[in-house]
């Protein structure tokens, strides 16, 4: 008899451990990669000015598409908030944003950045949802102004910062090697404070 | 013709340059060695296509009025300089002025125009290419025009009052197009405009007023200075928590029961070992 009630137990017991195990694995944010290195950083002491970028509406990328995250988001071209001098991501979290002072959908230099959120309190889930989950060689297209032409990426890096450590600068640069940056939010909540700890930053380069 | 007067015009120019001198002594000094000027040339004189000459080599042939040219990377010192009528010795110089100091690591505007009273001169800016927020674009507005005090106006508002030759007004405005107009200071007779800046962000737009009033060949020069962006101040992209993997309290309370529960079986199989 005690071996009958002593079983389920210690049965019960193992089963609640090994799924408090199994939550606190998955719960472990992937490993950031990098391959090859990201982009030089632009140095700001050049002696000859950097070309100026022509961003027009021509140059506005119009959709962001990801097989490996079943992601179809129509882009918004943004620039800041002028309350707060943050990027303008689109409210509309379906909704992925363009920065429109930065290169743009043709750029032969620097990084196109689009933002999207990762969630929102009133909306649920993100365009961004998944991006944390994006692997080395995903395939990232761009449309194109006016849905025509495509441009295709390759994701090479995955990375998260705090959002006061975030290389902003080197993210948002006009020069060097042409690349796309998607960013979103990630890491730790606070739900005091409503905000995200980290930022979390795809880079891809033309395929 | 006024800028076919040459001793004058000499002698307006050596005048006008006595301000980067003064500038460049109280700045000078740094033991490191300082990375070089960038100068930009303006051709703000109606009519008259030069040759430049710098340090007596001609460095800018067939310089058109209205026209804006370089940056010339210049290393800190002193230079000579010297505009001609487009092939002529250097020894019949239309505007000459020798020893004009040249600081280094500055982004410098070098203005051949006309003074308020219509005589050629030199006249050299430091332009401001300090950093702009994101978002925002840099307007510089010079006069360098035979005219006298003037009131910029930006989509009909003035944004810079009483702006006389030699001087210049400055503003950080939100990137975007802005329609500007130049008046006589205080007046609603406008001289020059209205005409489209398109203000691109992080980008300083210089405009010169060049010309004279009085011989109606006043006109506005443009010249633009790049890569003064910076990076937004971050990027807010989420407020719901969903995406927090992190193990919530609940998790470990489980854990804590699973654990105790096993402890308890354990406990109530001792005593039949016994």
């Amino acid at each position: 008899m005690r071996v009958g009630r002593a079983l389920p137990l210690i049965v019960a017991g193992v089963v609640l451990v090994v799924a408090t195990l199994v939550v606190a694995t998955r719960s472990r944010p992937a490993a950031d990669f990098a391959v090859p290195a990201p982009a030089s950083a632009p140095s700001t002491s050049t002696s000859t000015p950097i070309p100026a970028p022509t961003v027009s509406r021509e140059t506005a990328p119009v959709r962001l598409r990801i097989a490996a995250l079943d992601l179809n988001a129509t882009v918004d071209a943004v620039g800041v908030d002028p309350r707060t001098g943050d990027f303008a991501v689109p409210p509309s979290v379906d909704r992925v944003g363009w920065y429109k002072f930065g290169p743009g959908f043709a750029a032969t230099a620097g990084s196109i950045v689009i933002a999207g959120h990762v969630d929102s309190a009133a909306q649920g889930e993100g365009a961004f949802f998944g991006l944390g989950e994006l692997r080395p060689g995903d395939v990232v297209t761009l449309t194109g102004p006016g849905g025509g032409r495509e441009r295709v990426f390759e994701v090479t890096a995955r990375q998260r910062y705090r959002k006061t450590a975030i290389p902003l600068d080197r993210y948002f640069a006009r020069d060097g090697e042409v690349r796309l940056t998607l960013i979103t939010c990630g890491g730790p909540f606070d739900a005091e404070t409503r905000h995200y700890r980290d930022n979390v930053v795809v880079t891809a380069v033309p395929a | 013709m006024r800028i076919l007067s040459p001793r004058r015009a000499v002698a307006a120019g050596a005048v006008t340059l006595i301000a980067l001198g003064t500038t460049a002594a109280f700045t000078s000094a740094p033991a490191y060695a300082r990375a070089n000027a960038q100068v930009t040339v303006v051709h703000g004189i109606p009519g008259q296509p030069v040759d430049v000459y710098v340090n007596g080599k001609k460095t800018l042939p067939g310089f058109q009025p209205g026209k804006v040219a370089g940056p010339l990377s210049l290393p800190a010192g002193s230079y000579d300089i010297a505009l001609t009528k487009p092939g002529d010795a250097i020894g019949n110089a239309l505007l000459k002025v020798d020893d004009a100091e040249v600081p280094g690591d500055r982004n410098i505007s070098l203005v051949a125009h006309l003074t308020a009273d219509g005589k050629p001169a030199l006249t050299p800016f430091v332009n401001d290419t300090a950093r702009l927020p994101a978002g925002q674009a840099r307007l510089i507005v010079r006069h360098a025009a035979a005219a006298p005090a003037v009131d910029v106006r930006a989509g009909g508002k003035p944004v810079f009052s009483g702006v006389t030759n030699g001087k210049e007004g400055k503003a950080d405005l939100d990137a975007g197009t802005v329609s500007a107009d130049v008046v006589l200071a205080g007046t609603q007779t406008r001289v020059l405009g209205p005409a489209d800046l398109d203000l691109k962000e992080g980008t300083a737009t210089v405009v010169y007023a060049v010309g004279s009033a009085e011989d109606k060949t006043l006109d506005l020069v443009t010249q633009s200075i790049t890569g003064l962006h910076s990076a937004p101040g971050g990027v807010p992209s989420g407020d719901g928590g969903r995406a927090d993997r992190g193990m919530s309290l609940p998790w470990y309370g489980v854990g804590a029961a699973g654990l105790l529960l096993f402890l308890l079986g354990l406990a109530r199989q001792r005593p039949r070992r016994r």
